[in-house]
């Protein structure tokens, strides 16, 4: 035992004084009517949009009718399948690395504990929400504008919006590292860059990795739309299909990329598990094979690192990447010419972009259908939240009545997850008939497979103590539920939908390019119709009411913290 | 670059430095002066103000006012290139270990060597070989060569503290900083820790400042006291030929109330609680042996 001279002070005697009363801030009374305000405007758009009951049920007859038609499904040869699949895989995942690549610098301008200076970091942070904005689809229509038809385009768009988000969540990690390591390489006269590289980047490495695998799912499911703006791949035959009305042939690619989203989900899954295992116990079977071919794990001289089955594993793991890397550009054939030519096209194609102007609209009809835009977002965003409260609770372990149905909820999310809500847009829409409802059905379904997770996992990261407490009174399940677990997840619960209406915005823009009404159908009609003027008004409409419910998300998050 | 400093000349050389963090003050007018291979103990409670002045000493705080001289360099000045020079000469011992968990061992030891490359290091190939010798001699020195090759966050404690004084060898300091390296030990690991810190300065003429809030180890491992309260030097003596009253003064001024020295007596079990007595009037006697007892 060692004496220690610290030692708490013994307390002072207790003074009792009236408890003081709590005051509500201005500023959480603003944000609590701004909450109602919002609800209240996703009921009047869930009565605007005209989901109803009868409605879904005369759309079932045309279901039934459409399937008549159609007759069987059918698929593209197998060779071009092939093709097809490895090329849209392959844009895809270049396109993430090229997000991921230019994603670092900017994390560490905009992560509090890494910024040069406050304002770079304010520079920083805004510039990953202005990227984050623009619809990767918007970008697509202007890169095929700039570059030759092919693949450029789509890695382009795709990596350059998810600049977006992927530097948020590098920063998010760069912020949450300990401080210790970096401290002690800068104790011992490393450069800054030398503390990034030792001290911050093994630290936030397997976060990093699970981030671009789960933008590269995503990317996956929204490559899908840039076929509709002529963007090569599995979207681009789906496209051309419904246009021409093979509609089995259409379903069929549809079937294709919703099995495509199902595999990668779980490879990424594997893969994220194999980065964030546990570490080595040098006694799986790996390690004993190893062991038994002779080769010895720690030599006595030390000499030279083991090849251990962790080692081994890595390195696989390593060259198998690289060899997708170098397949993925080959399969693509970058035409890397246009990089020098695009500078000469550059400011023709900026002239058709400025000034921005309503074309032969009215201003009026344009914000009209911002507006209706906006009421899919929002009608979806309530039917999600309400389903999620249901879905999620009952997937979350503290609430579920038992390990089976939790087990069967949890299920039901992940298979939601893996359908690509725009495909499930694009088949109720030509299926149906319908345009609005459909893809504010679409919307809201793909939502449930997101939020339903984030709230159950919330829910089960709750204190477990007041459960305790109230059951230990005798209380219900149910009473347990209403008493402890749910105020205690109604935070995470309203962080949670602002996400999802965030979301919701961007996607419910996309759904008009496929049917789904909102300004996405301008967006679309404008890009075919060559009025580039146009697209730029439908670009900054769509930009200030994105940014705004950022704005707007962000000040919620912070006063309900 | 700080040149070859006379034996005769002080190593350290803080004079009447005050460093405030808005309201508190951390520092009030401390100097201090520390001879070439002198071992000397920082003693004070939490927040006296020894771990701001070894974060001084290392350049990585400054300063409001007084000067700090290392190795003949003025540190307060120094910036970019020139500080990473003289941190590199200097190393430094944290609480928290302060390893990168997810690397192995090697890659942890060989990061005390980044000032002597040029740019990042990304991995075990990124290093000379001369580099990965020497740093599997610093891991062999302080007994875990064969964990070279695992992940720092698999070792105990005490032996993450061993890889930490390992990677500050692997500077070939000229003086070694330890801010309370074994306040996060359990007293086994402390006291091989304190022991192999106190092994390699004397065979390797290293100057070192070590910071600790526990009296008796204090005592016993250092060759000189610097006791600090309230970010003020109040006292500074050898600790070699000290007498028993010498002892409780140490007590006394590093400590900052009665309240504190009942504490002690209660610890030791000489005094029943509650009892009334006067402070200084400890059995002295009981205390050394109490203390004898615990090594």
């Amino acid at each position: 035992m060692t004496l220690t001279l610290e030692r708490p002070r013994a307390d002072q005697a207790h003074a009792v004084t009236p408890a003081p009363q709590p005051r509500a801030r201005p500023e959480k009374i603003a944000a609590g009517l701004t909450l109602v305000a919002l609800v209240t405007a996703s009921v009047l758009s869930l009565i605007s949009v005209d989901i109803s009951l009868p409605q879904i049920a005369a759309s079932w007859s045309n279901a039934t009718r459409f399937f008549d038609r159609v007759g069987v499904i059918s698929f593209p040869a197998p060779g071009e399948l092939l093709y097809l699949t490895a090329l849209t895989v392959g844009l895809v995942l270049l396109g993430t690395l090229f997000a991921a690549f230019f994603s670092v610098p900017l994390a560490w301008l905009a992560a509090t504990n890494t910024a040069p200076s406050r304002g770079w970091m304010a520079f920083a942070r805004f510039l990953g929400v202005l990227i984050r904005a623009v619809p990767d689809v918007v970008l697509a229509m202007v890169f095929v504008l700039m570059f030759s038809l092919g693949t450029l385009p789509g890695i382009l768009a795709i990596g350059i919006h998810s600049i977006g988000m992927i530097s948020k969540m590098f920063a998010d990690a760069i912020e949450q590292i300990d401080e210790g390591p970096r401290l002690a390489i800068r104790a011992a006269g490393g450069t800054p860059v030398q503390e990034f590289f030792s001290g911050v980047l093994p630290q936030v490495l397997p976060s990093w990795v699970a981030t671009v695998l789960h933008r590269n799912d995503i990317n996956l499911r929204g490559s899908v739309i840039l076929g509709y703006v002529g963007v090569a791949g599995l979207g681009l035959e789906m496209s051309y299909a419904f246009k021409s009305l093979n509609y089995s042939l259409g379903l069929g690619i549809a079937l294709v990329i919703f099995a495509l989203c199902v595999v990668m989900e779980i490879v990424s899954s594997a893969v994220r598990t194999v980065m964030l295992g546990l570490a080595p116990t040098r006694q799986g079977i790996g390690d004993r094979l190893l062991r038994r071919l002779g080769v010895t794990g720690l030599k006595a001289d030390a000499s030279h690192r083991p090849w251990t089955y962790a080692r081994l594993r890595n390195a696989v793991w390593g060259l198998l990447f690289v060899l997708i890397v170098i397949g993925s550009v080959w399969i693509c054939e970058i035409k890397w010419g246009d990089f020098l030519t695009v500078w000469s096209y550059l400011p023709e194609t900026a002239a058709k972009f400025w000034p921005p102007s309503f074309g032969s609209y009215d201003a009026s009809v344009m914000l009209a259908a911002m507006g209706e835009t906006i009421a899919i977002a929002l009608a979806a965003t309530i039917l999600t939240i309400v389903a999620s409260i249901v879905i999620g609770s009952l997937a979350a372990r503290n609430v579920a009545p038992s390990k089976r149905v939790r087990a069967g909820f949890r299920l039901v999310l992940v298979t939601i997850r893996g359908i690509p809500e725009i495909i499930l847009a694009i088949v109720l829409i030509v299926v149906t008939g319908l345009g609005t409802q459909a893809g504010t059905i679409a919307l809201a379904i793909g939502g449930i497979g997101l939020l339903g997770k984030l709230l159950a996992d919330s829910l089960e990261e709750v204190r477990s103590g007041p459960e305790q407490a109230l059951a230990a009174v005798g209380a219900t399940r149910l009473q347990v539920y209403a008493g402890a677990t749910a105020p205690q997840g109604m935070k995470a619960l309203i962080g949670h939908s602002f996400y999802m209406l965030d979301t919701n915005i961007r996607a419910a823009t996309i759904l008009g390019l496929v049917g789904g009404g909102g300004v996405g159908y301008y967006l679309l009609n404008a890009g075919q119709g060559s009025r580039y003027d146009l697209v730029t008004t439908i670009v900054l409409m769509i930009l200030v009411t994105v940014v705004a419910v950022e704005g707007l998300a962000m000040w919620m998050r912070r006063v309900f913290r | 670059m700080a040149g070859s400093v006379p034996a005769a000349e002080p190593v350290i050389d803080v004079r009447g430095i005050t460093k405030n963090f808005g309201e508190t003050t951390a520092l009030k007018h401390v100097s201090l002066t520390v001879a070439r291979g002198e071992i000397v103990v920082l003693l004070g409670l939490s927040g006296s103000g020894k771990s701001t002045l070894l974060r001084h000493l290392d350049g990585l705080d400054r300063p409001d006012s007084g000067t700090v001289t290392v190795l003949g360099t003025a540190v307060s000045s120094l910036r970019g290139r020139p500080l990473r020079a003289l941190r590199g000469q200097v190393g430094f011992v944290f609480q928290q270990f302060e390893l990168v968990g997810s690397l192995t061992v090697l890659e942890n030891v060989l990061t005390g060597a980044l000032f002597r490359v040029r740019g990042p290091r990304l991995g075990l190939w990124g290093y000379r070989r001369d580099l990965k010798q020497a740093a599997r001699g610093h891991l062999d020195r302080v007994g875990l060569l064969a964990q070279a090759y695992q992940r720092a966050d698999t070792l105990s404690g005490g032996q993450q503290q061993r890889v930490g004084i390992a990677r500050a060898l692997m500077q070939n300091p000229r003086i070694l900083l330890a801010d309370e390296p074994v306040a996060s030990l359990d007293p086994e690991s402390s006291a091989q820790v304190m022991a192999l810190i106190r092994e390699i300065a004397i065979d390797s003429g290293l100057t070192v400042v070590c910071s600790l809030h526990q009296v008796d180890l204090a005592l016993s491992w250092g060759d000189r006291i610097v006791g600090l309260r309230h970010g003020e030097v109040v006292l500074d003596t050898a600790t070699q030929g000290l007498s028993k009253q010498n002892v409780m003064e140490i007590y006394g001024r590093v400590t900052t109330s009665t309240g504190e020295l009942d504490a002690i007596e209660t610890e030791l079990g000489t005094v029943e609680p509650g009892e009334p007595d006067e402070q200084g009037e400890l059995d002295l006697a009981t205390f050394s042996s109490a203390r004898d007892n615990r090594r």
